[in-house]
């Protein structure tokens, strides 16, 4: 496929995933070596003091801007007042606010942190994203259940299609703890991907290599509603990932599922897999919806 | 570019319709009441400006902010001449908090709340089949960003009509919090007033039916522009630059000068750090605009009503349009001097004739909203 003017692609992939080294871990056995660990991989300044999923995310983030060939000693060098920070999370904040109502029922409010005043809003991981790379531009936190991930792909599209940013750093991040584990009712795992998205031009003109393009997008009331959608019943699909066999793999991924099923197809077709790609997520009888979101190889 | 207002729908303390907020907001009445949601001898604060609309007294009930979007949803459809159904209309929704308080009395008191019960899409799926809906949790200005961006969805051939709204109740958490973290403690919230001590919290939802411009009969309002960004600079802290950009991105998106403008609805959160920081970059922003637009800020009545609050401000607007009366700032007696050259509404409502407003919200995370609004009468 031929990229067109108004393609927007992703031009780096970054994970924070217990054992997994990069987002090609996410299609087959994980190589094993130099795999994420969350207690040497989530320390040093930029952490301190920060929640886990921000933490998680950050680390993330630069994996991503680094692959993208966006961030140097001086932090990053894409335009700061036009780059956006959409972060998909539906759990991040949720051990948080519940250890806050164990120590107001305890302590009062005089035992309450004051360092836990940002993790008391939803979006605290985009702020903190934003405000280690200077990033200025629009910033977007989608909580919004299981098509969550691919949601945030579909917004930061949407503010670079019309014309609000001129890049997007996408996050979906959820974090390992007791909250999080009873309110899954299954055990917990830290998750979490980085993409940056750029339009096909903007790469090109900086030489930058695209890994996918994003396609078309849908959110229905079911899969199979949300599939038809996105593919126009017409395309025969290459690969289809499936929510279901990421977490199968990974554990629950909730609202950083969409965007580690992007990063999983990414990597497959930058790394020459037959395409398209197809990514699902939702549609299980608790949700409210499912979501389907096709990606191409970028053309050159 | 611009969009059609063609329905609303609000609930806060003060009232349950729009009209009945406005008709408060210009009756200048105290409207604090003291805290009710939560154990008052745990905290500092003791007011509030809740909704109480709670069975039993004292006892709080989980899915309430779900409870009032449906309500402001189902009222905006009907004010615009819409069915219920929203099969194949995208809703946005900006919050806050989500149903966060939900999830405090599950871990609490064992709520029977699961997952799906976070976000807003299940109760929106459930009232009116909405499926393509989306919340985004961007703090107190998230109801203006997602103004913004289905003004976008329209915009870009993607929808024709769109349903934007917000809604939050106040967490334990988020109270808390904030209320270990203010030096002093408000005993009501005074934005732009010397005796300002910080910010308390409101509850409410509000929804407005946003359509492609001559889609439909009856415009309330037209959406000029909204702009957005974010300060990339303190977690909690406004920014001066950051603000100033947002204001300026709207004026310029909407095609107005600061002269064009004669009403604004001010973020108004009773922190001394935004009102000074709001009402600085103001007083810049509108230095050159003659005798300068008329400020309200309707936190002063109804508390903060978070991620809601830019979206209840915008809906004040079209009232004041509509009405042509403005409310005023409550309790301002003595403006902070960052303030002294903005004519800000004190003591009574004033008769006005706003054609042009600008409505500000801000949030943690730096994160900042702007729309303009234009009278349609």
């Amino acid at each position: 496929m031929t990229a067109t003017s108004d393609d927007i692609v992703i031009t780096g992939v970054g994970l924070a995933v217990p054992g997994l080294g990069g987002a090609a871990d996410l299609l087959g056995a994980p190589s094993g070596t130099d795999g994420f660990d969350p207690a040497t991989g989530l320390t040093g300044r930029e952490m301190r003091n920060k929640d886990r999923a921000s933490r998680l995310a950050l680390h993330c983030a630069h994996t991503a801007l680094r692959d993208a060939g966006l961030v140097d000693a001086d932090g990053y060098t894409g335009d700061r007042d036009t780059t956006a920070v959409v972060v998909s999370s539906n759990l991040g904040t949720l051990e948080g606010l519940c250890q806050a109502v164990d120590t107001i029922a305890e302590q009062t409010v005089v035992g309450l942190s004051p360092l836990g005043l940002p993790g008391t809003s939803s979006n605290v991981v985009a702020g903190w994203v934003a405000i280690r790379y200077g990033l200025r531009g629009p910033n977007l936190t989608v909580c919004n259940g299981a098509t969550s991930g691919l949601d945030a792909l579909y917004w930061a599209r949407n503010l670079i299609a019309a014309g609000r940013a001129g890049a997007a750093v996408v996050v979906g991040v959820e974090p390992a703890n007791e909250a999080v584990t009873r309110m899954l009712g299954r055990p917990s795992t830290d998750v979490a991907a980085a993409l940056v998205l750029e339009p096909a031009r903007t790469a090109a003109a900086r030489a930058a290599d695209g890994r996918a393009t994003i396609g078309r997008y849908a959110r229905t009331a079911d899969l199979a509603g949300a599939v038809a959608a996105a593919t126009g019943g017409a395309e025969a699909i290459g690969l289809r990932l499936t929510g279901a066999d990421l977490e199968a793999r990974l554990g629950p991924c909730s609202g950083a599922l969409g965007v580690l099923q992007v990063a999983a197809a990414a990597a497959h077709l930058s790394g020459g897999g037959r395409g398209p790609v197809l990514a699902t997520t939702g549609g299980a009888p608790e949700d409210d919806a499912a979501a389907a979101l096709v990606l191409t190889a970028c053309g050159h | 570019m611009s969009w059609d207002i063609t329905g609303m729908g609000a609930v806060a303390n003060l009232g349950a319709t729009p009209e009945a907020v406005f008709e408060s907001l210009c009756a200048g009445q105290e409207t604090r009441t003291p805290l009710r949601a939560f154990d008052a001898a745990k905290y500092r604060a003791q007011y509030a400006y809740e909704i109480d609309d709670r069975a039993e007294p004292g006892r709080d009930e989980p899915l309430r902010a779900s409870r009032w979007l449906t309500s402001v949803v189902a009222d905006a459809l009907a004010d615009a001449g819409l069915g219920d159904d929203l099969t194949d209309v995208p809703v946005l929704v900006g919050t806050t908090m989500r149903e966060q308080r939900s999830a405090e009395l599950w871990w609490r008191d064992g709520a029977g709340i699961g997952p799906a019960d976070l976000h807003f899409g299940t109760p929106l799926r459930r009232a009116f089949g909405a499926r393509n809906t989306y919340t985004f949790a961007n703090a107190c200005s998230a109801s203006l960003y997602a103004l913004g961006m289905a003004a976008d969805l329209i915009e870009t051939d993607m929808a024709d009509t769109v349903v934007v709204a917000g809604a939050d109740s106040m967490t334990e958490s988020a109270f808390g919090t904030l209320d270990k973290v203010q030096a002093e403690t408000p005993r009501a919230l005074r934005p732009f007033d010397e005796s300002h001590l910080g910010m308390l919290m409101g509850e409410g939802a509000v929804a407005v039916v946003l359509q492609r411009a001559g889609t439909a009969g009856r415009a309330r309002a037209r959406l000029r522009g909204v702009g957005m960004n974010c300060d990339a600079h303190h977690a909690t802290a406004p920014d001066h630059d950051g603000i100033t950009r947002a204001v300026r991105d709207a004026h310029r998106r909407a095609g107005v000068r600061a002269e064009d403008i004669d009403l604004v609805m001010l973020h108004g959160s009773g922190t001394p750090r935004n009102d000074e920081t709001e009402a600085g970059v103001l007083a810049e922003v509108f230095a050159d605009a003659g005798a300068g637009p008329l400020m309200t800020a309707i936190k002063s009545m109804t508390g903060h009503t978070l991620g809601g609050s830019g979206l209840l401000s915008l809906v004040m607007a079209v009232i004041a349009f509509e009405q042509r009366r403005v409310p005023p700032v409550l309790g301002l007696t003595d403006p902070i001097k960052q303030a002294a050259g903005l004519r800000l509404v004190r003591h009574e409502t004033v008769a006005a004739e706003p054609r042009t407003a600008q409505i500000d919200a801000f949030g943690f995370g730096g994160i900042n909203a702007v729309a303009i609004l234009e009278a349609t009468r």
